[in-house]
């Protein structure tokens, strides 16, 4: 099989960078390889190894189909590095009940640390179900709807499509065929298609959040997604693929609808700003965000998904005191700070939209300033070993009904219950 | 005294080769089919719990059933275009240097490239393909989001990508038939037909052997056409075999699952290729 030659080369590729090649007194620390998270680790390395006596290595991940897989294939060589900042939190509790990874709550400090940094919910849904924490919470990217402000008035909409119903008044004026081929070719908004399960957690997955009010999609290891909210957010988007006020294109990388003026909203990221900002073709291309859609009716905060990404450290570390003391350099409110202002992410703090460290950015900065607010009100993941495959279940049933119309919003959601519930008790 | 050892010297390279790489990797697999391993936790003795999960499981069946679809479609549109495309290069053409490189080069080309290429000129609002039809007054095609018409989409773009080596193996073929038997046909007043019928065909058996049997492995291991496509949607209809046991691997860290299901496939393909094998050779006789 060409895939596990494959990981057999990527342990080897891996293998070359191997800790055992460190000196006692030097820590590996890899961060993810896009460049502001380069040139941000880059900057406190130096710091770091100016002042301390214990040097860090810092390189970015390796090259590999995913960081995921890279990581997977360094656990499995036993050359994982000391520290590794940009692991997805639904990944941890399945390396820490593998017991690679340090139980970080077991270190001088951390517990008052981390409890000062962060709010008690977020400690709660890092905590594995052993109890430990082996993941510092470390930044965030809410997600929220995108919307280009000039198309706002030249489509003569008064006021943000924020319910279910509205969106679909939205959809409904926005929807037009603009060469005349017979076929639509504007939209209200556009989300992936494809059944791949991490493309949940920019539609189905933000919206559950919302109209729940942060809900669970398990609970007491069973499925807690077959409610109402759950029917109801298939059923949204299950009409919006009905009434053709979405696309059922499955777009490449370079395409997107956003940058060409043929959709008015997302679903997105903070990341999106700088994009725009790079490939937008007219000078007079606005953009704002705002809340996901809820449910008519739905009171309070909108919630949404906060796409958590924490830093663990691996028990091939020999030094685990120390490599907290120099996470600890990277996640203070100076690091955090510079977090903000080097890669455009949010730190995952308490108070963020408050802090008066922080002040002076929000205010240079009023779209991220959005995302702070929204900071207030997210959810992560819930700390299961097997959230992909819940995930996966979902997705399925989620193309067979909301792509397809194969499956009433009733059908599908018991059908994924079941699954999950199957899966979660072998 | 050191004769004795030299042969052994000598062939130990492979041997070493053949035991890290092959022998050991194999028994490795067949132990693993009786364990529960998700690569980084110790492995669970689990039985021939993995063969009664997979005799159970619908989807694997499904993709199993997929890949011979995708086969069906793939194999004789590969063997007719390329069949035909070497025909046409062995005529007296003018060009026949760059025809034969135009027709290798997607050969060479990155599947991935090639079906980032062919995704776009699939897709159904902005594809060419589309736009082509539209143009002419026909309606728009779900190239990929149509279940009954996702495989064969691919069907056609791995023909695209693969024919150019056919093309190549049954040029050979042609040049290998004597020319004197087309002479001789010609005297007797055959046509054209009649001498690709009787002549042609029944001298390139061992080609179109040879062709059928590598297309037939190649079809089997039909893998990052839906990855990157279609992710084996729209409803499952692309999940091919060779998809869903990566899935089971590397998404879900089902490593003794994903060697059993590697293990029965690879002994389909046996059972196929042996079915073929006697099948063309009776046609031989």
């Amino acid at each position: 099989m060409l895939k596990h030659i494959y990981i057999y080369f990527l342990v080897l590729l891996v293998g070359c960078n191997s800790p055992n090649d460190q000196k006692d007194n030097t820590l590996l620390y890899w961060s993810s390889n896009n460049r502001g998270e380069i040139e941000f680790s880059e900057y406190f390395v130096k710091q770091w190894n100016n002042k301390e006596k214990t040097k860090i290595k810092f390189q970015p991940i390796p090259e590999g189909q995913s960081s995921e897989e890279v990581i997977l294939a360094s656990v499995v060589g036993k050359t994982t590095p000391d520290i590794y900042a940009n692991m997805w939190q639904g990944s941890v509790e399945m390396y820490a009940k593998a017991g690679v990874l340090v139980p970080l709550d077991t270190l001088d400090g951390f517990t008052e640390f981390i409890k000062a940094r962060c709010t008690k919910k977020v400690l709660e849904e890092i905590t594995s179900s052993d109890g430990h924490i082996y993941q510092v919470p470390w930044k965030i990217n809410p997600i929220m709807t995108i919307y280009n402000k000039r198309l706002m008035s030249d489509f003569g909409l008064s006021k943000l499509p924020s319910t279910y119903d509205e969106y679909f008044k939205a959809g409904k004026k926005i929807k037009a065929d603009k060469d005349n081929d017979g076929y639509i070719d504007q939209w209200v908004g556009y989300t992936a298609v494809k059944v791949i399960w991490y493309e949940r957690l920019m539609n189905f997955y933000p919206l559950y959040i919302a109209a729940s009010d942060g809900g669970a999609l398990i609970k007491d290891n069973k499925a807690a997604f077959n409610n109402e909210y759950g029917v109801g957010v298939f059923r949204f988007l299950q009409e919006l693929y009905q009434n053709e006020f979405y696309s059922k294109e499955r777009l490449t990388a370079g395409q997107d609808r956003f940058i060409t003026e043929d959709i008015f909203t997302k679903w997105i990221g903070p990341w999106e700003i700088r994009h725009v900002d790079k490939f937008k073709q007219r000078d007079d291309f606005e953009i704002a965000f705002y809340p996901v859609q809820v449910p008519k009716g739905h009171n309070g905060p909108v919630y949404t998904y906060s796409d958590p990404k924490n830093i663990v450290v691996f028990n091939t570390c020999k030094q685990p005191q120390n490599a907290w003391n120099f996470i600890k350099t990277l996640i203070d409110k100076e690091g955090d700070k510079k977090l903000l202002e080097i890669t455009t992410q949010l730190p995952n703090r308490k108070n963020l939209e408050t802090d008066s460290i922080f002040k002076e950015y929000f205010e240079s900065h009023p779209k991220m300033k959005t995302f702070a607010k929204q900071a207030n009100y997210l959810k992560g993941v819930d700390n299961s070993e097997v959230i992909v495959e819940v995930f996966d279940i979902i997705s399925q049933e989620y193309e067979a009904c909301v792509i397809y119309n194969k499956k009433t919003p009733e059908k599908a959601m018991e059908d994924a219950e079941k699954a999950v519930n199957n899966l979660l008790k072998n | 005294m050191k004769k004795k050892w030299l042969p052994y010297l000598l062939v130990s390279p492979y041997i070493i080769h053949f035991i890290v790489f092959v022998a050991f990797p194999v028994l490795f697999s067949l132990v693993l089919t009786f364990h529960e391993w998700n690569i980084i936790s110790p492995m669970k003795f689990k039985g021939f719990s993995n063969y009664i999960k997979m005799f159970n499981d619908r989807m694997f069946w499904k993709s199993i059933t997929n890949t011979f679809k995708f086969l069906i479609i793939h194999i004789p549109l590969q063997i007719i275009i390329s069949l035909a495309l070497a025909e046409f290069l062995n005529q007296n053409i003018k060009l026949k240097g760059f025809f034969r490189a135009a027709f290798f080069l997607p050969v060479i080309v990155s599947g991935v490239v090639v079906t980032i290429l062919w995704q776009q000129l699939f897709g159904f609002d902005s594809g060419l393909f589309n736009r082509m039809l539209v143009s002419i007054g026909l309606n728009k095609v779900g190239w990929l989001t149509d279940p009954n018409i996702a495989m064969g989409s691919i069907a056609i773009m791995a023909t695209w990508k693969n024919v150019g080596l056919y093309v190549i193996l049954f040029l050979v073929g042609l040049q290998t038939v004597p020319p004197h038997y087309y002479e001789a046909a010609s005297i007797e007043g055959a046509n054209h037909w009649q001498k690709f019928r009787k002549i042609t065909l029944p001298m390139i058996n061992p080609t179109i052997f040879m062709v059928v049997i590598l297309s037939t492995i190649g079809g089997f291991s039909l893998f990052i056409e839906p990855y990157i496509m279609t992710g084996g949607g729209p409803l499952s209809s692309t999940m091919s075999s060779v998809l869903y046991i990566y899935k089971q691997a590397f998404q879900y860290f089902h490593m003794g699952y994903s060697v059993t299901l590697g293990f029965f496939f690879a002994m389909l393909i046996l059972g196929v290729v042996v079915i073929q094998k006697k099948y063309i050779e009776q046609g031989d006789d």
